[in-house]
């Protein structure tokens, strides 16, 4: 089965139940019973299931239903969750302070949800455009500090043989920084080159004060320059594929919890269950 | 801070085959006649005739009615019968009747739950006492699984086809040379004793003395040739008399390089032409089809010429054939005798060339119109486009399978890095179940979306085993995965050389404590090669692919084309 025959047949799964949940909402609203009871308990128990997808990962040894089984699960169940959401809330915007709390967590969390999905379905594929191969994350830093280092060699070089300060000043004042560290986080996300265009000029700017061991020693740090902004790429679009679970994931956690207070309250409160 | 702990550098022989091997018994060894000939002055003193008997060597009895070795386990032994009889099933279809090995070291599920509090803190942690453990020896031997027997032999026996071995003669060729599955059953006729051999023994004679070599690899050819036409469904249908005369007029090759993975490094940075080259022509485009070819170890790549060069259009491997379309459209419609492509030997490959009058006249109007090929269609895909007809993968992606030798793997771990996101949790995974050791690293060559990543493939051909000189790495008998006895191993690295795929890594091992074991000699850290083990033991298959949540990871078998493409074509 293709990737985009396994998308329909779920997204038409996952609308039918979704539609059944508004159906079976409506049913108990015509019969004049508590629907939110009902959407209530659903909601935190599809909650409940998208959260232990996390556990699972901590499991790899035990004969459990496969990750990427889960994952599929754990997306449509979200948007199914996202549906009983809304019929629970009625669609209306939260009062008072922990309900607003409640509420932005939950759409936080589900729209992180959203966002993780969207860029893991399509940063991997931009990731090895520039390189033919995929770098290992863990390794960049490592791939930087050896080029920051040989263009530091270069710039000392260029004192000796040249004659001039001027490489090695702009190494001290702008190309040091670049290579300190990784730069341009927001432009390589939205693939915007601009920032290495400007550096290049930059650099070629510079190249008709110097001799022609001068231009040399530049053409090989404008190479080197190049380099590090193809370190940079795969190393912001990496860190994002990482990092959002460093939001989804404790969002979550935050959001169960707000789930069985409100759960609490809920009894505390209402006066009489169904 | 607490002191290194020391143990002796392992050596080749620190961990003997059999540990019961007395002097008298190697006298009795070496007097059986496929070794009184043997020149004991052409081997080194540090590696004696004698020594190596007594290393490489044990001795095994089975009972009467025991299974000495199965039809399709794995094993690099060969035995040598001293006193009894062995009977070889020539009958495939009785070995459904015979119960199957199930021995398999398998964790418990609380076992498998520990490891998340057990698992050591620090890489490469290993128990230095199990080292001196005397028991439970390599892991992979027919001798060590238990045993299986037929309770009632003689009447088994008595129905169906056997060859009756005695002794001094000796089994176990085919599979300890051509590193492929054991090609028949064997049962203890009557109580047995025997001398096995392991692979390691076996080479060192072999190097050394020419007329042992003659011998078995003589048999090696005789044996392996019966054998195969035998199990062909091509030549199924044919009766014993003419299955005979089909044997002796059909010819053993071999072709290519046996330690081919040493050609194959240098040719890696080669262009395809020089890498075509290099790959020895086994049948031409163009020539005459002087017989059916049938692949009975190895690999061959198929090619076809188009203008000034040659493009790959398939690769074939044990039981496939060559020119059968060629033969056949010659014996029905008259055509032309001339092969339409070339055939040739990636690495090593041994085949079978039956003749082609032999085919016309004896096993084409035998076998059912289903198994025979459709007529000839002349049809050729222009050089520009990257996927014919009927391809099922693109020919970039073929070329790049075949050049790089993918091919070899039965659990090659592919990652389509269009959904691999980096997130590393196959990477957790393998290290959950190997005491916090990955065992692959997440990187490789890559083709398009493809990565080959540098996980044991468990090939079909593994040159890593050729070269152990102690015996620690192996294939599993019941599955024929590739594993390491880390207590055998003596950390030479050469495994890790030969593989072509650079998917076997030297490490430095550790106490407890996270303090390196030194070399109680020289204080160097020990080494101990380690590698993917397909996660032996544990629940479920190999955890890597389990743990990939965005379906970007296969462990897949390359001979499978058809699921193969259907996994690239998603």
């Amino acid at each position: 089965m293709t990737f985009t025959s396994r998308r329909y047949r779920n997204i038409l799964i996952c609308a039918a139940i979704a539609a059944s949940l508004v159906l079976l909402n409506w049913l108990f609203d015509m019969a004049l019973r508590d629907a939110s009871f009902l959407s209530g308990w659903l909601l935190i128990i599809g909650m409940a299931f998208l959260t232990i997808y996390n556990l699972r990962k901590k499991f790899p040894f035990l004969p459990l239903i496969p990750s990427a089984y889960w994952l599929q699960f754990h997306v449509y169940l979200g948007f199914i969750v996202i549906v009983l959401f809304l019929l629970h809330t009625s669609m209306e915007f939260p009062r008072g302070p922990f309900e607003i709390t409640f509420w932005l967590l939950f759409f936080a969390v589900a729209g992180s949800g959203v966002i993780g999905i969207f860029i893991t379905r399509n940063l991997p594929g931009r990731l090895q455009q520039r390189h033919g191969e995929r770098l290992i994350f863990e390794r960049i830093p490592v791939f930087r500090a050896d080029l920051a280092e040989q263009v530091r060699e270069l710039a000392m070089k260029s004192v000796t043989e040249i004659s001039s300060s001027t490489i090695a000043d702009y190494y001290a004042v702008r190309l040091n920084p670049y290579f300190a560290e990784p730069r341009n986080f927001s432009s390589h996300l939205f693939q915007s080159e601009r920032p290495l265009v400007n550096l290049r000029r930059e650099i070629r700017s510079i190249q008709r004060y110097l001799n022609k061991r001068g231009r040399e020693i530049l053409d090989d740090i404008e190479v080197h320059v190049i380099a590090k902004d193809n370190l940079d790429y795969p190393y912001a679009l990496q860190l994002v594929l990482k990092g959002w679970l460093f939001v989804h994931i404790p969002l979550t956690y935050s959001l169960m919890i707000f789930a069985l207070m409100h759960v609490v309250l809920v009894y505390a409160f209402a006066g009489r269950t169904l | 801070m607490a002191k290194a702990k020391t143990i002796h550098l392992p050596e080749r022989w620190d961990r003997p085959f059999g540990p019961d091997m007395t002097d008298e018994d190697v006298d009795r060894v070496v007097a059986l006649r496929i070794f009184e000939n043997i020149d004991e002055s052409a081997f080194p003193a540090s590696q004696a005739f004698r020594d190596i008997i007594k290393n490489d060597a044990r001795l095994v009895t089975y009972q009467r009615g025991d299974i000495v070795v199965r039809e399709g386990d794995y094993g690099s032994s060969v035995f040598v019968i001293m006193r009894g009889q062995a009977a070889v099933i020539l009958d495939t279809q009785a070995d459904d009747k015979k119960e199957r090995r199930l021995a398999r070291r398998q964790r418990t599920f609380g076992s498998a739950f520990a490891q998340l509090w057990t698992n050591a803190k620090m890489p490469e942690v290993r128990d230095i006492a199990t080292y001196d453990a005397e028991t439970d020896l390599n892991v992979r031997t027919e001798a060590d699984e238990k045993r299986a027997f037929i309770p009632d032999v003689d009447s088994f026996l008595a129905k169906i086809k056997i060859h009756t071995l005695n002794e001094g003669q000796n089994f176990g060729e085919i599979a300890a040379l051509s590193r492929t599955p054991r090609t028949a059953t064997v049962v203890a006729k009557s109580d047995l004793e025997m001398v096995e051999m392991r692979w390691q023994g076996l080479r060192e004679i072999r190097r050394r003395d020419n007329r042992f070599r003659e011998l078995i690899d003589r048999l090696y050819r005789e044996r392996s040739l019966s054998r195969h036409l035998g199990e062909s469904p091509l030549l199924s249908h044919l009766d014993e008399s003419t299955l005979e005369m089909v044997a002796a007029k059909t010819i053993f090759e071999t072709h290519g390089d046996f330690d081919w993975w040493s050609s194959y490094k240098r040719l890696a940075s080669k262009d395809s032409e020089e890498v075509l080259k290099q790959e020895p022509v086994i049948a031409e485009q163009g020539a005459y089809v002087d017989g059916l070819i049938m692949v009975r170890s190895g690999f061959a790549r198929i090619t076809q010429r188009l203008d000034h060069g040659e493009r790959t259009v398939g690769y074939a491997s044990t039981n496939d054939v060559f020119g059968l379309d060629e033969i056949v459209h010659h014996w029905r419609d008259g055509g032309p005798l001339r092969l339409g492509q070339t055939l040739r030997a990636i690495g090593y490959v041994d085949i079978l060339r039956v003749p082609t009058a032999m085919v016309e006249e004896h096993i084409l109007p035998t076998v059912p119109a289903h198994l025979l090929p459709e007529p000839l269609r002349s049809k050729s895909t222009p050089a520009w486009q990257e996927r014919g007809d009927e391809a099922l993968l693109s020919q970039s992606l073929f070329d790049f399978l075949v050049d790089n030798r993918t091919i070899n793997g039965t659990q090659t771990m592919l990652i389509n890095t269009d959904r691999c996101t980096g997130c590393d949790d196959c990477v957790r995974a393998c290290s959950s179940t190997h005491n916090n050791n990955p065992r692959f690293v997440r990187h490789g060559p890559v083709h398009g979306n493809l990565q080959v990543t540098n996980a044991c493939m468990h090939c079909t051909d593994p040159v890593c085993l050729i070269g152990c000189p102690t015996g620690a790495i192996g294939r599993n008998a019941a599955d024929g995965r590739v594993m390491i006895d880390d207590r055998t191993c003596i950390g030479c690295g050469t495994c890790a050389n030969s593989c072509p795929y650079n998917n076997i890594r030297l490490v430095e091992i550790r106490d407890e404590e996270g303090n390196f074991i030194l070399d109680s000699e020289s204080n160097v850290p020990i080494v101990k090669v380690t590698k993917c083990d397909l996660c032996f033991g544990q629940f479920g298959g190999p955890a890597c692919q389990r743990a990939c949540p965005h379906d970007a990871l296969i462990r897949i078998n390359m001979n499978d084309q058809q699921k193969l493409a259907e996994w690239v074509n998603r």
